[in-house]
């Protein structure tokens, strides 16, 4: 069959709009460090890229008069949280825009897959969301994470579980996915190790809507004492309400203490009404925090976006504000970044202090913070790190 | 230009030269392959035109089954994955050489696919439709929820790209330069179509058409619909296997969400908006659609629905596809013309 | 134990009448026009979201919500048919519209990810939180409202498509069009007027389950696939197959949760489905249809 002529002329126009559409061309790159954000901003994984937006903006803000004769410049591209546009993304940041260095991703599918395509350009990888441990173990010379890892959280969290709390029985909870399922592993293996046992470790998708079910499933196996939940604030809500109207945890009038991680902001209370009472959780950023460097950050994030800032705005502030310092010290492209970073000694960052192991891998457990919601929904910070 | 007048015809018939209109094209294609690389010579518009490959194979196969066999398969998602995670697995887990997987993945698929076929044997229209859709649904689900096999939703990393080439006189050709794993997938896809090309215009191709058009007149001239039908949705999954095989080599990382259901609307909607039906026009598809979304990423938030608009505006007002429109156009001017009266 | 497996017992129905309120309006689509609307579930979304705003944001109340929702889903109703499926249905065949509404789809979803962003909303209602009891069995207020108008809402389509001229005149269209017109029924506006209905009724699905649902413009996609699921098995174009099909799609939900895992909810339901359609492909309740044969 003769194809038309249309087609070939059409596929010419299209080359015409690549060039149109591409990104402008770079500035000169003196006194400007460029940024590349690569962040999920379309899809169910913008829930995370709206927010990160926004702690950079932020943070741009303080910084307009540059540092140390350096101006900042940041440019996003859309990774999805997903492996294959993530690489796209990253590409075609790396090869149009050029940055110094790059923040990102959030899924922990998509940082893996980028990494390589970092560690290859030689730009340093700053990453505060992604919770699997390979990402610095083994990691890379390039890729540093600000925030604890599965491995840092899991430990504590079961640690205090059992010694603080005194729990000896738990069921697990937890979305199926590369960061639900690998909290969950650790959390069971370090309190199975302490002596205490998992009844029960239930995953669900991202699908689910209803909890009913699973909350009477859990409701069956009779005393429970702590529910860790790993899961994002729409399904945790449901879940939460779900424990309530069970009857299994405190604020339905049942003993069981749900434990959480880093993904509940805050809001998640008012939201959750009483359900949310006696909910302990490791959180990233505690609003509660009297540093005013946190008080600053609260106050700034409210005039300009008129909310609470949650962890995701404080992360990307952080991250921006990293790179900020490594500039300060004396860093101006990617490789003296990178040593910058990797020099990094006890920054004060809204989430915690920063500073990088060997493996580039930020230690402080003062990032690990404590909250319970007390009956009135307001948290209060459990001071065990 | 119509197929239907005598002179061109004979002419045709006449001129049985080397030089044929379609070889002539083949050596267009062949030289623009060739070309694209060195013309975009970055890492990411390479990147991109190894994805067209990939895609371009994976809209030609749905067309040999959906297009000319006329079945409505919308579960192409699955044997993608599966053919991706097969041979993947057989290459980690077994440590078989790369082409034995290669073939192994695709032979698994198109095992698959029959296995699909005949279940769905009298099924037909939405029914079809939906049992394709749940077996993708149920093949998604066991690759997420498989994790002593799969590792789910933890993923597979650090996948090697296919071994190095090493061809007399020539120094190995290595796969971590995306020019030549673009030579690669395209050469595969080249060579894929031509031989969907020829399965199409033999006899094979003509019991396809049959068994869509009528498949009760084509079963009462002879035609045996099932095993058809069977041979149709094996190949449409081999070929899509072997797209999912150079999926995991080429991006190094698989998870289950890449094969996630919308897959299958993303494929359908490349053969629909290139053509249903005509092969070529699904390449064209495949790059356009493979094209669009990131050419649009210019355009930020906007970027998902202008594409949702296009594939939209293109089913609306194209219903033939890019390649039939002109066609389609000039007989609607036709048929205006010359419009029976009363009948609606 | 009795408890916990009568109390799934509840559960699956409450999840069951969710998916019924969703695939109530695909069936009736299909009876009358024989095409699958991919957005359907989001037009459920956006009635959620349309009775999110007006109920919280505007005059705080709830049922002025679920009115707006009607509104909303009966708009977009009207206009998917007059842009999409009546265009297209000259030219017959059942691919095209079904990818145009693929199309639309996305649009309707980031359209709604652009007004509302990415950030789940919390729908509460006034049934949303109180808790009924009786000993140590419990559901939602929000539950009961969800079969109680579920209930309601298909005796009164039953009713209507029984008892009224303008439901005969439906079930005359769906069965044989062209007969229909020559009997004097307009087919093109009868089949309209489905849509309109069967999106409306989406639209108050969605003020319905807004406070259950995740409130993503995403919560369309979580729940479409099961409804086809559900369309199919109770044979397509049933109301009462589409009843029993959602029921029983429900508890197999719960029960799968209760003594397997969470994470094989949608193998045993596709799987179902893949055995249906081999054993008895026009469904729980065989509807006498000429298949194209």
């Amino acid at each position: 069959m003769k194809v038309p002529l249309r087609i070939p002329l059409l596929l010419a126009v299209l080359s015409v709009f690549i060039l149109i559409f591409a990104v402008p061309p770079l500035r000169a790159a003196d006194n400007l460090i460029k940024i590349g954000a690569l962040l999920p901003i379309s899809g169910p994984g913008s829930y995370f890229g709206v927010q990160d937006k926004q702690g950079v903006e932020l943070a741009l803000d303080g910084l307009k008069t540059g540092v140390n004769g350096y101006k900042f410049d940041v440019h996003y591209e859309d990774s999805a949280c997903s492996p294959l546009p993530a690489t796209q993304a990253a590409k075609r940041l790396l090869d149009q825009y050029q940055p110094d260095v790059v923040i990102g991703e959030e899924c922990s599918d998509a940082t893996l897959a980028v990494m390589p395509l970092m560690d290859q350009a030689k730009i340093p990888l700053l990453n505060a969301g992604s919770s699997s441990i390979k990402i610095t173990d083994p990691g890379n010379p390039w890729t540093f994470r600000i925030m604890p890892n599965e491995v840092m959280q899991g430990v504590d969290l079961a640690t205090n579980a059992y010694k603080r709390l005194n729990a000896r029985t738990a069921v697990l909870l937890h979305e199926n996915t590369n960061a639900g399922i690998g909290n969950a592993k650790v959390f069971a293996d370090t309190f199975e190790k302490l002596g205490g046992k998992i009844l029960e470790d239930i995953g669900f998708g991202r699908d689910v809507n209803d909890f009913t079910a699973i909350a009477t499933r859990i409701a069956g196996l009779g005393s429970v004492d702590v529910i860790p939940t790993y899961t994002l604030e729409g399904q945790g809500l449901k879940i939460t309400e779900a424990l309530m109207q069970a009857g299994i945890v405190k604020g339905g009038g049942g003993k069981a203490i749900q434990l959480g991680a880093i993904w509940l902001p805050f809001g998640f209370e008012q939201k959750a009404g009483k359900a949310a009472i006696g909910y302990i959780r490791i959180v990233q950023f505690d609003p509660t925090d009297r540093r005013p460097l946190v008080h600053d950050f609260i106050q700034g994030f409210k005039a300009k976006f008129n909310g609470d800032p949650t962890h995701l705005n404080a992360h990307a502030y952080d991250q921006i504000m990293l790179i900020a310092d490594v500039v300060k010290r004396g860093a101006k492209d990617a490789a003296s970044i990178r040593d910058g970073l990797t020099a990094t000694k006890d920054f004060a960052a809204v989430t915690g202090s920063v500073e990088f192991d060997k493996s580039n891998q930020n230690i402080k457990m003062d990032t690990v913070h404590y909250m319970e919601t007390k009956p009135d929904l307001s948290w209060e910070s459990l001071k065990w790190n | 230009m119509s197929d239907f007048s005598p002179i061109e015809a004979s002419s045709r018939a006449a001129a049985t030269t080397f030089i044929t209109s379609r070889r002539l094209w083949f050596l267009v294609v062949v030289i623009a392959i060739g070309l694209l690389p060195l013309i975009f010579s970055s890492s990411y518009w390479r990147t991109n035109l190894i994805v067209c490959a990939i895609n371009v194979l994976l809209a030609i196969g749905l067309d040999f089954v959906l297009g000319y066999a006329g079945q409505l398969n919308i579960g192409q998602s699955a044997f993608y994955g599966i053919g991706a995670y097969a041979s993947t697995l057989l290459v980690m887990k077994l440590a078989l050489p790369f082409w034995l997987a290669f073939a192994l993945g695709v032979l698994i698929s198109a095992i698959a696919g029959a296995l699909l076929s005949l279940f769905a044997v009298r099924l037909r229209g939405h029914y079809l439709a939906i049992a394709s859709l749940g077996f993708a649904v149920i093949t998604y689900q066991i690759l997420l929820n498989w994790i002593s096999l799969t590792q789910g939703p933890l993923g597979i990393y650090a996948i090697a790209p296919p071994p190095a080439i090493t061809l007399p006189w020539l120094p190995p050709i290595v796969f971590t330069n995306l020019a030549n794993l673009f030579y690669l997938t395209a050469g595969f896809a080249v060579l894929v179509y031509f031989i969907l090309d020829q399965l199409v215009r033999s006899p094979i191709g003509e019991a396809l058409t049959a068994i869509r058009e009528d498949e009760l007149s084509a079963v009462s001239l002879g035609i045996d619909g099932p095993k058809w039908k069977t041979f149709a949705f094996a190949v449409s999954s081999a070929v899509a296997g072997a797209a999912g095989c150079f999926y995991a080599s080429f991006v190094g990382t698989l998870v289950p969400d890449a094969f996630f259901i919308t897959e299958s609307f993303s494929i359908l909607a490349m053969v629909i908006v290139g053509g249903m039906g005509t092969l070529i026009g699904p390449v064209f598809g495949a790059i356009l659609l493979t094209m669009l979304p990131e050419l649009l990423r210019g355009l930020g938030d906007l970027r998902l629905i202008v594409y949702g608009a296009s594939v939209t505006l293109v089913v609306l007002f194209m219903p033939g596809g890019l390649v039939r429109a002109r066609r389609l156009v000039a007989r609607r001017a036709f048929r205006a013309g010359a419009k029976p009266e009363g009948h609606r | 134990m009795l408890t916990v497996v009568l109390q799934q017992g509840i559960n699956g129905i409450v999840v069951g009448s969710l998916y019924v309120l969703v695939a109530l309006g695909l069936t009736l689509i299909y009876g009358v026009l024989v095409q699958i609307n991919f957005a359907h579930a989001d037009i459920v979304t956006s009635g959620a979201f349309a009775a999110y705003f007006v109920a919280h944001l505007l005059s705080g109340n709830y049922f002025a919500g679920i009115v707006a929702a009607l509104i909303v889903g009966g708009l977009l109703g009207y206009l998917i048919n007059a842009g999409i499926f009546a265009p297209l249905r000259e030219r017959g065949g059942e691919l095209l519209p079904l990818i145009a509404t693929i199309g639309v789809s996305i649009m309707l979803q980031n359209a709604m990810l652009l007004l509302f962003g990415p950030i789940p909303y919390a729908f509460d209602t006034p049934y949303s939180n109180k808790v009924i009891r009786f000993g140590s069995l419990f559901f939602t207020t929000q539950s009961l409202l969800i079969i109680l108008v579920s209930g309601a809402t298909i005796a009164l389509l039953y009713a209507f498509l029984k008892f009224t001229f303008l439901g005969k005149a439906l079930r005359a269209v769906s069965q044989d069009r062209e007969t229909a017109a020559l009997m004097g029924i307009n087919p093109n506006i009868l089949i309209m007027l489905t849509f309109i209905i069967a999106s409306a009724l989406a639209g108050m699905s969605g003020a319905l389950l807004g406070p259950v649902l995740v409130l993503t413009p995403f919560a369309g996609t979580s729940v479409i696939v099961k409804a086809f699921a559900i369309v199919i098995i109770g044979g397509f174009g049933n109301v009462e197959g589409t009843i029993i099909a959602g029921l029983i799609v429900g508890l197999i939900e719960s029960y799968t949760t209760q003594f397997l895992d969470p994470g094989l909810i949608d193998i045993v339901v596709f799987a179902l489905l893949l055995v249906m359609l081999a054993v008895r492909p026009t469904g729980l309740i065989a509807e006498k249809r000429a298949e194209n044969v």
